[in-house]
């Protein structure tokens, strides 16, 4: 599966990722022999072994009781915003 | 006097604090002097924090004074990664797009420590978000090797194991996704436990990939490593993926030795290419030596091993690409003002991000894209689970698992900084366990020729930290391997 400047410019947009264009040539090389060393997985068959996706075994995680608990840092955490207005983030125009 | 403190353990700063023989302030003053002297070289530390070490010290004091019962690690000085959260203290993952971030809460193991008496002395460097294996790829600059400042101290977490190499901080905390504590602490001759999956909370630990992050100890000894994780170990509720099955390590159970185990040994991962002759000789010296001291060797197979980074690196990017788009310039960071809000989403990250971190944006993105994601991210899963059932299977003939953790010691500076899969090939032997979800413990093994330090590895079954611990324990009578101290830590010292 070629990757060329084209792709890398799609994954970006899809990623949110502005890449400078005189970088792209650069990522395509990178990107193109990490996944050259992947392909070493293609041979394997592995159509009939489940994934995984985590590796925690034996009985369920416990469930924490659903309770209301005091979260007392609002201030704290609107200070670190880049733009606030009053008790909200503020965005840059939307539509 | 201030120097003999800080090449005291932990165990016995704490002894001594709670005892009075030491006062948990002029401990914490020993540290930071020498944190002083050679910290900017180091470039261990982004952000030192020596009043809050000094006020916190002194109110440990003023408990003892009054008679009050102190933790378990009273008055020891300790280091955490720049990607755990500490409230009010500057937590940027070595990344500019959270430059300035001040978290509103404490992460999980930063409340243990704390109710543990614990004095933070500052964050260390890392590379960004934890994506590395150096600790050139933060934004900020490099931390050096302090057994060679030519050389890197390995990554991600590297300020961590030169913090404590250099007698910076008597303890430190990392966290392990590939190998991020393990291979740090090879290359800079500490301990650095990677703790079963589950085993500690990440609740405030910045998410890189959340399937495989562990936070983990770093120390000088195999005690003080258990004395470490037993303070951060254990069930936490704001983690789902924190496990009841967890419990602390014995400090007594660490001196039984070692005769009566089985130590296996992968022949298959060992012969892997560009293992370097000093680290093939130190594994069988080690080999020997536990042999003779009543430990049964034998060899067993890890056949899917030799898949694990090409599996590693579609999961954990793709893990990645997803937690990390949180950062937006929305709530909190870097914000680069644009047209919109889509384009100021795409100039914050653009920016923000380093190189490291948006090549491993792309490759995960790319690996769970429509039509790509079950060649890549869930063929990946599925190899997973094969090389799960190596470890399951292996550990059944043997007690655990014992193999070198980086193929060479530490490199220079610059040498693979230009070649991302170079960089990714040096994490072979540390990312299988990680995949598996295993413990696994790197614990200084002795010098090579050129003085730089050699790790070994010991990995177990699922929460037998203290298996791991109590074997590497009964490998520091054999040399000085955990009381030789670089050069730079005998600087200015009277």
């Amino acid at each position: 599966m070629p990757i060329d400047a084209n792709t890398v410019r799609k994954i970006a947009a899809l990623a949110r990722l502005r890449i400078d264009p005189g970088e792209e040539g650069r990522y395509v090389s990178e990107l193109a022999s990490i996944l050259t060393y992947v392909e070493q997985l293609q041979p394997l068959d592995v159509s009939s072994i489940e994934p995984t996706s985590t590796v925690v075994e034996g009985p369920p995680t416990p469930l924490r009781p659903d309770r209301i608990v005091p979260c007392e840092v609002r201030e704290e955490a609107l200070e670190q915003a880049p733009e606030r207005e009053g008790d909200y983030f503020r965005v840059p125009r939307v539509v | 006097m201030s120097d003999a403190l800080t090449d005291r353990t932990a165990e016995s700063i704490a002894a001594a604090v709670r005892g009075g023989e030491a006062s948990a302030e002029e401990v914490a003053r020993a540290f930071l002097a020498r944190a002083d002297r050679t910290s900017k070289r180091l470039g261990s530390f982004l952000h030192r924090t020596p009043e809050q070490a000094i006020a916190s010290a002194r109110a440990i004091d003023a408990r003892r004074a009054k008679g009050e019962r102190l933790g378990a690690l009273a008055g020891v000085p300790v280091a955490l990664k720049d990607n755990i959260c500490t409230r009010g203290v500057p937590t940027t993952c070595g990344s500019r797009i959270l430059e300035g971030y001040r978290p509103p809460y404490d992460a999980h193991v930063v409340e243990r420590l704390r109710a543990a008496d614990a004095v933070f002395v500052g964050k260390t460097n890392c590379d960004e978000f934890a994506m590395g294996s150096s600790t050139e790829n933060s934004a900020y600059f490099p931390t050096r090797n302090p057994w060679d400042l030519a050389r890197v101290p390995g990554g991600s977490s590297g300020g961590s194991a030169a913090a404590v190499a250099a007698r910076e901080a008597a303890l430190a905390l990392g966290s392990d996704t590939g190998g991020s504590v393990r291979q740090p602490a090879a290359f800079c001759g500490v301990y650095g436990l990677k703790p079963t999956y589950g085993a500690v909370s990440r609740y405030g630990l910045v998410a890189f990939a959340s399937s495989l992050d562990q936070i983990g100890p770093f120390a000088r000894t195999a005690r003080d490593t258990a004395l470490l994780y037993d303070a951060i170990q254990g069930r936490d509720e704001r983690d789902m993926t924190s496990r009841p099955e967890a419990r602390p390590v014995s400090l007594d159970a660490l001196e039984q030795g070692v005769r009566g185990l089985t130590l296996g040994v992968p022949r298959d991962l060992l012969a892997a290419e560009g293992v370097a002759p000093e680290i093939r000789e130190r594994f069988e010296v080690a080999s020997r030596a536990f042999a003779d001291a009543g430990a049964k060797i034998v060899d067993v197979a890890l056949p899917h091993a030799q898949y694990a980074i090409a599996t590693y690196y579609l999961i954990a990017p793709a893990e990645a690409s997803s937690n990390l788009a949180r950062y937006d310039g929305v709530r909190y960071g870097l914000r680069v003002p644009d047209l919109d809000l889509a384009t100021m989403y795409e100039a914050t990250r653009g920016q923000g991000f380093g190189r490291e971190v948006k090549r491993r944006i792309l490759l995960g993105t790319y690996a769970l894209s429509a039509g790509y994601y079950d060649a890549y991210y869930l063929g990946a899963q599925r190899v997973r689970t094969l090389i799960r059932r190596d470890f399951t299977e292996a550990l059944r003939s043997a007690d655990v698992l014992f193999f070198p953790v980086t193929p060479t010691t530490a490199f220079g500076i610059g040498e693979k900084v230009d070649d991302p899969l170079a960089m990714y090939l040096n994490d072979i032997y540390s990312i299988p366990a990680s995949l598996a979800g295993v413990p696994a413990l790197s614990f200084p093994a002795g010098f090579g020729p050129t003085g730089l330090p050699i790790g070994l590895q010991l990995v177990g079954r699922p929460f037998a930290e203290e298996t791991l611990l109590r074997i590497a324990r009964a490998a520091e009578a054999w040399g000085d391997a955990t009381t030789r101290a670089p050069a730079i830590a005998r600087e200015g010292a009277a």
